[in-house]
This record gives structure tokens, sequence and C-alpha cells, in this order.
């Protein structure tokens, strides 16, 4: 079955929905290719992006659950940047017919206005606003897009444009063809306006740099990125915010688009600061940037902003020592990732393995030290490893009695000789958090040392006779 | 053997430069040099351990890591003096010997609310990581666990690490799992194995027997030697362990005297 076809095609009759046998009868010559929606999806996803160089503002047009076939921009208060909405939409196609698409586009009131002269008329269009009604009238009923026995039934009642629609009295349509149709018919007269939803969350803070010969060398990028980080800051520091996540987006001459984001630790508006962390960010990409034939829009915005106040300390300047470790863990969540740089908190409970938490530093969690303070006593030699082993290892275990210290234990094939041991200290499972689980067995713990005078923390699983005839034996830390 | 009087002596002296409460008294700017507590070793280090400068930890045997780790440790408890500290262990380090554990660490005297972790997943961001921490001087130190014997840990890396940690005076350990010694830049190199605690039943505080092999201290009495070190995480220094002994044998027989009489 045909599910798209190109200019031609349509020329010599063919149509949509057609099967492929009938449309080989009608044209012998026809060059067929397998339907993938899965790279047409991420064919016209991509085309998406790069349309972002335009607006912010940019959605997919489909039909309920189709691959999408178009894309719709809001282009409110952006058509300026390009010298007007007949420059902007010539630049459009004319980008987009170098790249090899045979593409159209229109630009009207409303979307679906605009996504129709798209596809029913072949030249750019422009529709001069509040004039939507009168132009959409010689658009085709298809125009609506009805399924196809609701557009036959309407053709045989003589109606093919969408002026003869509307100028039918709307009750008696709606009646024989459902509220829809009459919905449809107003969205695509530009009477009823349906916001676009845009792809991507829109920043509050965008700046952007356009230019007439692109830029690929280093020094001019890097030279960008600071100018649009000032340009930014002067936009936070009039709202009072400060910037938590940045990102760069490189839009390439030729439809290729990048992104780059970085995060912060803290609200940050000064831009040598943005710029020392993009450049750390660019110097660590494992695939580097590349500009092809040039760079000829960067633009610059700030997803994620918080309050900062008025005067934040130059970054160079200031000696607060508390701002150098926060630039610290910005630069290395930046150049290894947010999750790489921990900060350890307590938890309150006995079962070791979660009695701490490793946290990423940057989400401000300060660590907060009385949290500890259960497990300090100077006067007892320590009681928990400094090394923990996570999960636990099994080891093999003499012990003189069942339920006794080990004498002696093998752990990664080394065989240790116990010379001194101290426990049992006892953890029973934490029933509370168990429920509808099986209860783990009981742990006793051993601090054990052994001939070397090498410390280790053992445990042996289950209590017993009580618990188990044949109780097993880990190891879960090593003492200093 | 009774201790002499001049080591006990310099033993005050290391102490009371302690706060009061253990912790957080600013050091003294213009020292660059960490006494360890332990009287012989700081006399042999030329007053104690250099703070702008690398120290290379390697354990005597595999089974000695713990150890290492503990000598390690508290070294850092004396440089970061309540400051906060960088521990960047490669990701292999916590599968084959563990992962710093909070709890054990509060044990061992040191704060772990002060402890940046830094996991990176190969030798060479780790490296990269080390010199950003280094010039950071708001850091009291900053501990670098390799996985083996990274080649990029060569000459010329070593050299921008002791360079970094010149200029801003923050340390850097370097603890190793094994592997050959590392040729470059280090004032320090300590080989570690476990020494068994005190006393015979039950386990004491922590014990290392130190062998200082490489020693390029500033004013330094000797190229090296080996002692037996006993950590003690209440007052946070290094005590010579037969000290200890010493002091808690006398102790003993003190106690014994009332009910011979």
């Amino acid at each position: 079955m045909i599910v798209a076809l190109d200019r031609h095609a349509l020329a010599v009759g063919l149509s949509k929905g057609m099967t492929l046998a009938t449309a080989r009868a009608l044209c012998p010559a026809l060059d067929v290719a397998e339907s993938d929606r899965l790279a047409d999806r991420q064919l016209i996803e991509q085309v998406a992006s790069w349309m972002e160089r335009y607006t912010p503002c940019v959605g997919l047009i489909a039909a309920d659950g189709e691959t999408p076939e178009g894309v719709a921009l809001d282009i409110t208060g952006a058509a300026h940047l390009l010298g007007g909405e007949e420059s902007l939409l010539a630049d459009c196609l004319t980008r987009l017919r170098a790249q090899g698409f045979d593409a159209s586009a229109a630009i009207a009131g409303t979307s679906e206005c605009a996504a129709a002269f798209a596809r029913f008329k072949d030249e750019a269009i422009i529709i001069p606003a509040g004039t939507e009604p009168q132009a959409a009238a010689s658009l085709p009923i298809a125009a609506l897009g009805l399924s196809s026995s609701d557009v036959i039934a309407l053709a045989r009642l003589g109606l093919k444009t969408i002026d003869d629609l509307a100028s039918r009295p709307r009750a008696p349509l709606a009646a024989r063809f459902g509220r829809d149709l009459l919905a449809r018919l107003d969205r695509v007269r530009g009477v009823v306006e349906t916001p676009i939803t845009p792809r991507r969350f829109i920043p509050a803070f965008i700046t952007e740099r356009r230019f007439a010969e692109p830029i690929g060398h280093e020094d001019d990028i890097h030279r960008t990125i600071l100018t649009l980080a000032a340009d930014l800051a002067r936009m936070l520091e009039k709202q009072g915010q400060g910037g938590r996540r940045f990102e760069l987006a490189f839009f390439r001459a030729d439809g290729a688009m990048r992104r780059l984001g970085i995060e912060t630790a803290r609200p940050l508006r000064d831009p040598k600061g943005v710029m020392r962390l993009f450049r750390d960010r660019l110097d660590t990409l494992a695939d580097p940037l590349d500009p092809g034939f040039g760079f000829d829009v960067i633009r610059l915005s700030v997803p994620v902003a918080e309050i900062l106040d008025a005067h934040e300390p130059d970054f160079d300047g200031r000696t607060d020592l508390a701002e150098d470790l926060a630039a610290l863990i910005e630069k290395l969540g930046v150049r290894l990732h947010p999750s790489r740089v921990m900060r350890i908190h307590a938890e309150d409970t006995h079962l070791p393995e979660r009695a701490m938490r490793r946290l990423p530093a940057q989400d401000g969690n300060a660590a907060l030290a009385a949290e500890w303070d259960l497990w300090s006593d100077a006067d007892l030699p320590p009681l928990r490893p400094i090394r923990l082993i996570d999960p636990p290892e099994p080891v093999d275990v003499i012990a003189e009695v069942p339920d006794g210290p080990p004498i002696r234990f093998r752990w990664r094939r080394v065989f240790h000789v116990v010379v001194k041991a101290e426990g049992p200290e006892r953890l029973a499972p934490e029933w509370w958090r168990m429920t509808g689980q099986a209860l783990p067995p009981t742990r006793d713990y051993y601090r054990v040392e052994n001939e070397q005078g090498a410390r280790f923390w053992l445990f042996r699983a289950g209590l017993y006779e009580r618990e188990t005839n044949d109780p097993r034996w880990f190891i879960q830390g090593l003492f200093g | 053997m009774p201790i002499a009087s001049s080591d006990l002596q310099s033993l005050r002296q290391s102490i009371s430069k302690i706060g009061r409460d253990g912790s957080a008294r600013p050091m003294d700017p213009v020292s660059k040099k960490m006494p360890t507590g332990h009287p012989a070793l700081d006399h042999t280090l030329g007053g104690g351990l250099a703070r702008d400068a690398l120290h290379e930890v390697v354990p005597q045997s595999p089974s000695d890591l713990a150890a290492a780790t503990g000598f390690a440790l508290g070294l850092i408890g004396r440089l970061a003096q309540g400051r906060d500290w960088v521990w960047i262990g490669e990701e292999m380090t916590r599968h084959e010997g563990g992962q710093a554990y909070g709890p054990g660490l509060k044990n061992f005297g040191l704060d772990p609310a002060r402890l940046l972790l830094v996991a990176p997943r190969m030798a060479e961001d780790g490296l990269k990581a080390a010199e950003d921490a280094l010039r950071c001087a708001a850091l009291g130190a900053v501990l670098l666990e390799p996985w083996g014997h990274p080649k990029q840990l060569d000459l010329v890396a070593l050299r921008r690490l002791s360079l970094a940690a010149e200029e801003n005076t923050v340390p850097l350990i370097i603890l190793r799992h094994g592997g050959q010694s590392l040729a470059g830049s280090l004032r320090t190199r300590w080989r570690v194995a476990a020494a068994p605690s005190q006393g015979r039943e039950s386990v004491g505080n922590p014990r290392f027997a130190l062998t200082l092999l490489l020693n390029r201290q500033a004013g330094a009495q000797g190229a090296g030697g080996s002692w037996t070190t006993e950590w003690s995480h209440g007052e946070r220094l290094f005590r010579p362990a037969d000290s200890v002994d010493h002091l808690s044998a006398s102790a003993d027989r003190q106690a014994e005297t009332p009910d011979a009489a």
C-alpha cells in the first residue's frame, strides 16, 4: 500500500492508500521504497531540531498516533530577526531545499491553518493576519484531514472546498458528520487557535547570535559563547536570577545541530564562570564539536534558573573558600558526570550496607555532621571498617563451635589465621522495613585480626540451630 | 626500655598543637609541614610531612591494602584539620578493595561530612580530577587511589600534580593498590603493612608497620627508616606503638600497686 508519494507520482494520478499492484498498473516505471516509519520519524525530528534556529518553539504536526508529517514553528516575535516573515519563509525553504527536501511552507495566524496551506498549496504563502477564513475558502475539503469515507460523502453532496462547507448552516452538518467536522473546519479557517506543543521545554532566558558568514574556528566559538553569556548575565540580573542549567545549541548551515548542556552546583550568572564550564565541557567531549562548514546560529539558554542575590562575587577575584569548593564540585561534575562527585550521608539504620548513602554533591545536600555522631567514640577502637565490601563476599570459615568466633578463614584464595576476634555484635534484620518478604537471617558480626595484624569484619548469617544448621559466613569490611 | 623523656616532651608538644576538641584548629599559614605526632618519624621528616607535595603510600602485600588506606587516612586526618578533603577512587578500586565507609571514617576520627568522594571511571579522569582538586585551595588534602599502575601517571603527570600541590599548598596522597613504585616528583614514599594491635585478646586501635622508602623532605634527617605506629583516632595523631605499650604497662602496674598494698 502506498503511504507517501512525491510530486511526480501525484501528477500521474497515484494517491495514498492505493495498493502497489494498482499503482504499478498505472505507472510501470514507478520507483518504490519500503516505508520505514522509525526512520521517517527520526528524520522529521532532526529537521525539527534544526528548525529551532528560527525559534525555540517548534512542534510536530501529526494526525493522532501517526508519523509526524510536518513541523510547526511559532515565529511570534522571531520573524524580525531575519528581516520579516517573507525572508524567514524564503530562507527556511531555500535551506531545506538545499538539503534535498521537497518542502512547502506557509505562514498563518494559527498552526493548523498554516499546515493546511503548506500541504495543499504549492507556493509559499503568507496569509495576512485576520484574513485566514477568506483565504482558506479555496482549500479542498481534504485539508480538514477527515476520514476518506467522510470526504467521499461530502463530495457526493457537492461539497468540495472549505468555502462550500463554511457557507452551509452548521447544525445540519454537525448532525450528519459530527461536531468534530466543525471543530476541524474552525481550526483550518484559523477561527480557533490550536497552540503548538513544543517538542522541548522553552527556556525562560534565551540569547543567540546569527552569522552571515558561518563561524568554525575555536576562538570565534569561544568568543561567541562569552558574549552570549554576558547577554544572558544581564537578562538574569534584571530578574534577580542565576542559571542552574545552561544549554548551548550549535546550528550548522547544512542542517546539523548539536546541543551541549552544563549543570551548576549553585545559581550562576557570571559570564566567565559559564564560559569556563562550557570550555571544560568542550574540551572533554568524546566526539568533539564538528563545525563542518561552520555554525551560522549559536544559541545560549537557561532552562533552569533560581533566585540569586543581587551581587555575585566575581569568579576570579573572590577569596571565599566555600565558593571555591562549589566551583570544584561543579567542574568535576561537568567533566565526569554529577553522579560521580558525591557526598556521603548517614542513614538511620543499623544495617551496615544501608547506614550510608552516596548522593551527588551538586544537589546541594550539604552533609550534616551531626548525623554521624552515633559513630564517634574516642575510647573504643573503631567498630566499623573504613572500607566496606558491598555486597558482602562469602568466605570459608572454620570455627571451633558453630556459634563461636572464626579461627581460620579463606577469602579470595588467601588463608587467614585468626589471632584475635571480638564479637559477636548481633544485628537483627529490620523486620519493620520488610513487608511481605521473607525475613533475612540475623547476623553475628566479628572484628578479627590475623597473624600479620590485618583486621577484617566478618559476619555469620543465621543463628545456629534457631535459624539454620549450616550458617554461612561473609566478609563485609576491612579495618585500617 | 623506658621511653626517653625528650620523646615524651615532643609528644606533648605535638598534642598541644591540636585543638582542644581535637579538630578544626587552623594551621599556621606559614607552616608547610604537618607533624604526624610520632616523634622519631617527625624527626626523620625534618619536622613533619610536607603539605605542598606528593606522597605515595604502597601496601606491602595485597592483604595490606586496608592498612595502607588506614595510614593514608590518618595522614589526611592530620592534614585536613577540619577542612574538606577529596577522595578520588577509580571505580575498580571500589570493587576490589571496598568503598569508603562513612561510619568507619567517623570511627577513625574523620568527619564523613567533610569528604567529597569522586569516582572516575578511568585513570585519566582521576588524574584530571586530582589536578583540579589540588588547584582548589579550600581543600585540606587530596587522596588519589588509582587502579593498578596507570601509564598516565608518568613523570609529566606527576610533575603537573606536584606543581599544583606546591602552588596551593594542598597535599596529594597517592594510595596504590600495588604495582611498581611511581617515578617522579614524589616527596616521600611509604610502604605500609598491617601490624598486630595492642592487647592479647581484643582487637585494639589500628597499627601500622611503616617503612619510609623515599625521603626528599626539606631538612630531612636520614634517608628513611622503619617504625611501628598506632593511630589514635580520639586525638587524631600517630603514636609510636612501643610508647603506647609502655604507657599502658606502667598504668597497669600502678593499678596493681594498691591491691598489693
